[in-house]
């Protein structure tokens, strides 16, 4: 288990923010935790997949899709409050996010 | 008892405009909207002109789709779920939190989403949503979370005509109160250009574009092609009149048929052409002699022009020639799957405005085509029946019968 920098939990954050903001045309400061991404920024299903696929190659993360399908079934991130969470979880487990209850 | 269907809303976008308006008013005009070829180098295609959607579509689609979304969708796409959002936006008082969704329906008529080699405006991203013509209605239905039946229909060049057909049919059997219907297509790229080459069926009067789309003239070389949209919006008259709908037309009944004969010519003499339109209007249940504007097919091609000219003979019988006949693909080019939800619209504006637009071109008329093709400038005209015509390869035909509401 990875340990987190307090420096990467600010960039992942400012990422995340950054990826929904130019995605969704939504300014950043228009954006919160709470925001859904479904329901408030008209997103869809294939942006988690995208911003993994962001982090798996900044970090070099050892994870597969299907691992994470699974944590995410059991799990669902709608808001990018959560989806900063997972993605946290993702990092600090890797693979083993399967592990997880 | 069978419901009442009336038109509540159209739209078109055609290569003389973004919107019904503009339209309108460029095809009461008799302008041309066929060009020169810009969207690829066309210079290895025999055919280098048609009919394309002005270059602003793209800014104009922006203000509607947001980039992520546009990521998604074809060229195709975009034109119908822009084309759609106008027709509703322009549907007075039309909201869709009063309506039963699960009995709101989108069927569009549209033979591929059109994911090209000329495609613009989108990343390499998405191939398989792109190419999912099914696409095209779902995205409508995603907008406005519309539950009810949602599919395409492809009969080729009668594909809107058909979605027409079948959206009127669900709501005069009870299946849906409202149904979003049209149809889009954009087959300008070197591939389908040159496969309609290989059937000469295009015009290749290149040097003079505006003059190249030249139904029932004598001297027609094939049709132009075009692209572009047309929804319009089916209601019954019960919901429609309950929500203070501008009703803009009845739809009063209609036929389509299959010739069986050949996949691409016309049956001889435009036999099933005749078929369609008796069909069509014994199950309107309107006389030949009530109908006063006929919306041709009309596409420039030798065989069509004559067969059709054949068959409205038939069918009208000495009637025939007092009949205004005109070719909207004059203007617009042949806009393949759309061409019948474009036609069918400008149908419904020709009786709202009582006034008949042109078949532009006619400088050389043909001895053997001796109907009134209403000639290069747009005619007012007392309509209180219409039909439109749509005849595709494959041998699936459509009429569809309009009414004064």
């Amino acid at each position: 288990m990875a340990k987190i920098e307090s420096g990467t939990r600010e960039e992942v954050r400012r990422l995340v923010y950054e990826f929904f903001s130019e995605e969704c045309e939504v300014p950043v400061d228009q954006l919160n935790d709470g925001t859904n991404v479904i329901r408030d920024l008209e997103g869809d299903s294939l942006m988690f997949l995208e911003l993994l696929e962001v982090f798996k190659k900044k970090y070099g993360l050892n994870v597969e899709l299907k691992t994470v399908g699974k944590y995410v079934v059991k799990h669902p991130a709608e808001t990018i409050g959560a989806i900063i969470a997972m993605t946290m979880l993702i990092i600090e487990h890797e693979n083993r996010i399967a592990e997880l209850d | 008892m069978k419901k009442k269907v009336v038109v509540t809303g159209i739209n078109i976008i055609s290569s003389l405009g973004l919107n019904m308006e503009e339209n309108w008013i460029n095809l009461k005009a008799g302008k041309s909207g066929v060009r020169t070829i810009d969207l690829f180098d066309p210079s290895d295609c025999e055919t280098r002109i048609a009919a394309q959607v002005p270059s602003g579509f793209d800014a104009y689609a922006s203000r509607l789709i947001k980039k992520r979304l546009s990521g998604q969708m074809t060229r195709v796409t975009r034109m119908a779920y822009v084309c759609a959002v106008e027709a509703i936006d322009r549907s007075r008082c039309l909201d869709f939190s009063r309506n039963d969704r699960s009995r709101c329906a989108v069927i569009i008529g549209a033979v591929s989403a059109g994911n090209s080699s000329v495609e613009t405006g989108t990343t390499e991203k998405n191939r398989i949503i792109k190419n999912m013509s099914n696409a095209i209605p779902a995205w409508i239905s995603l907008r406005y979370g519309l539950e009810g039946p949602n599919f395409t229909v492809n009969t080729a060049c009668a594909s809107s005509s058909y979605a027409v057909t079948i959206g009127y049919e669900m709501i005069r059997n009870g299946t849906a109160d409202l149904v979003i219907t049209g149809g889009v297509d954009s087959t300008i790229n070197p591939e389908e250009i040159k496969g309609f080459n290989e059937l000469y069926a295009l015009s290749v009067r290149n040097h003079e574009p505006e003059r190249a789309s030249r139904p029932f003239t004598r001297d027609r070389d094939g049709f132009v092609i075009g692209e572009g949209a047309g929804i319009i919006i089916l209601e019954s008259e019960k919901t429609a009149r309950a929500r203070g709908a501008a009703i803009l037309a009845e739809v009063a009944g209609y036929a389509i048929t299959s010739e069986a004969y050949n996949i691409m010519a016309p049956k001889k003499d435009g036999e099933g052409m005749a078929v369609t339109m008796r069909q069509a209007l014994e199950k309107s249940g309107i006389a030949p002699e009530r109908v006063d504007y006929i919306n041709a097919h009309g596409t420039g091609t030798p065989l069509n022009d004559l067969y059709e000219t054949m068959a409205i003979k038939s069918v009208f019988g000495a009637g025939a020639p007092s009949i205004p006949v005109s070719s909207s693909k004059s203007m617009i080019g042949h806009t393949i799957a759309a061409a019948g939800a474009i036609e069918a619209a400008i149908t419904v504006m020709s009786i709202r405005e009582q006034v008949i637009t042109p078949t532009v071109n006619q400088d050389l008329p043909d001895p053997c085509l001796d109907l009134d093709f209403v000639p290069n400038y747009s005619r007012p005209h007392k309509i209180n029946v219409a039909i439109s015509n749509s005849f595709a390869f494959g041998g699936h035909n459509a009429c569809i019968v309009f009414k004064k509401y």
